[in-house]
């Protein structure tokens, strides 16, 4: 990325803080997404009742007041566990590569790409991807009259696009002078 | 005379509709509980008679895939009779006040064979047309969450993996780095001057400062990574200790004293 040379030298510096700034709030965006996907259990919601569940519990609301219950018996037991396994990777890469864009911030040398950052952005990606697809294929298949997907679902699939996009940035981003 | 009309006009549709409105039934649509727990089934009707002293309810009980169902609740002659041989005897209570037309029913101690619709007809001579209104009961289960093996296996594999993947990768780059810098110090006439160095300086700059941010690398890596000092350092030894090529060995335990003479310094 080479400025034109008419922009003063303050002008640069400002556009490369301000796209600094950018990249960082992304990155941060997408494991805000990453954790409430992961941690609030609304992937689907029942029409009866309006009850949101999986993956971790399913929410029922009994006598003025929420309860947290059992998932049934009849889910798939290894695909729901490789869906928990899969997004709670998604997150932990994330958080990690957010720590290790920092630490490259301060440490790379002039002129290399972030490819640490990353590649763990890549591994939260290709996770994300893995527990909402297997969502998506193995559950919930012959209940579409029953229920909705919820925010969770959605917010699991717009993490895979935004930390496929971050990934990207990464590996195209080179260091420049201002740091 | 329009008092005379409104008053002729409410007492026609007050007489009209007593004989053609029916009684109207009000129970829940669904109700939730959980296992173990009380819940209290509603039931109340709309007449526009008065409440008679023949009033009587009813409740019915059809458990879930089943198509018959049974009668667990009478009331009548103000004499409310119980289940006591089906499956809800000694847990069925009538919580209800006929003279308020309500009609409710009180179960205790849930069970999960419990799900299903239950009926509940009310009958307020003489009017006693109506249809029956019904709300279904959902148990469910209370059980504390426990994670999958699957689940935690899957993750401690994984990051292990992560782990033994960046410490093999910053022991292959020290064993590499301290090869390349003792090769470096006695091939010093043979290679270019510029070259060498500038390799060795990114190469060894990169060393240093990597392990120093990522935190899991146990301190001892760390220090041992110290000992490749920093170019400008470097580069001056190595002019100063240059000694004879041929004396491979001996130069460089030579070097590596001055060297370390240099850092400890």
């Amino acid at each position: 990325m080479n400025f034109p040379p008419q922009l003063s030298l303050y002008q640069s510096t400002v556009i490369m803080l301000i796209l600094l700034a950018a990249i960082f709030v992304l990155h941060i965006a997408c494991i805000i997404i990453l954790l409430t996907a992961t941690i609030d259990n609304a992937w689907w919601v029942i029409s009866a009742g309006n009850m949101p569940t999986d993956i971790w519990a399913r929410w029922v609301f009994v006598n003025n007041s929420w309860h947290s219950i059992d998932l049934p018996s009849t889910y798939p037991e290894s695909y729901l566990q490789a869906v928990q396994a899969s997004s709670v990777l998604a997150c932990i890469f994330s958080i990690i590569g957010i720590f290790v864009f920092v630490a490259q911030l301060f440490t790379l040398p002039k002129g290399q790409r972030f490819l640490v950052s990353g590649v763990f952005q890549f591994l939260a990606c290709l996770c994300i991807m893995i527990a909402a697809s297997i969502y998506t294929d193995r559950f919930h298949t012959n209940e579409q009259s029953l229920g909705s997907y919820g925010h969770c679902f959605i917010l699991a699939w717009i993490a895979f696009a935004l930390t496929f996009l971050s990934s990207i940035i990464y590996f195209v981003l080179r260091k420049k002078t201002a740091e | 005379m329009l008092t005379f009309l409104a008053l002729t006009s409410v007492a026609f549709l007050g007489i009209v509709p007593e004989q053609s409105q029916a009684i109207a039934i009000y129970t829940g649509w669904e109700r939730h509980a959980l296992v173990g727990s009380d819940i209290r089934l509603s039931c109340s009707f709309f007449s526009w008679r008065w409440t008679s002293e023949d009033v009587t309810f009813s409740w019915t009980y059809r458990p879930d895939g089943s198509r018959d169902s049974i009668s667990i609740f009478h009331y009548t002659g103000g004499a409310a009779y119980v289940d006591n041989k089906g499956p809800f005897r000694d847990r069925l209570e009538f919580v209800g006040n006929p003279g308020r037309r309500d009609g409710s029913i009180l179960l205790k101690n849930l069970e999960l064979n419990d799900n299903g619709t239950f009926t509940c007809d009310a009958k307020n001579p003489p009017d006693i047309v109506g249809r029956p209104s019904s709300v279904r009961l959902l148990v469910f289960e209370k059980v504390p969450i426990q994670a999958g093996v699957i689940t935690g296996a899957i993750i401690g594999v994984v990051l292990g993996l992560l782990v033994l993947i960046v410490v093999i990768y910053y022991l292959m780059r020290f064993l590499v780095a301290r090869r390349v810098f003792s090769l470096s110090v006695s091939k010093h006439g043979k290679k270019k001057k510029e070259g060498s160095q500038q390799r060795q300086a990114s190469f060894s700059f990169y060393l240093f400062h990597m392990p120093l941010f990522l935190s899991f690398l146990p301190p001892l890596l760390f220090f041992l990574c110290l000992l490749p000092a920093p170019p400008h350092t470097q580069t001056h030894t190595q002019t100063g200790a240059y000694t004879h090529p041929a004396d491979n060995t001996k130069s460089n335990r030579l070097v590596c004293c001055h060297i370390q003479a240099l850092i400890v310094k």
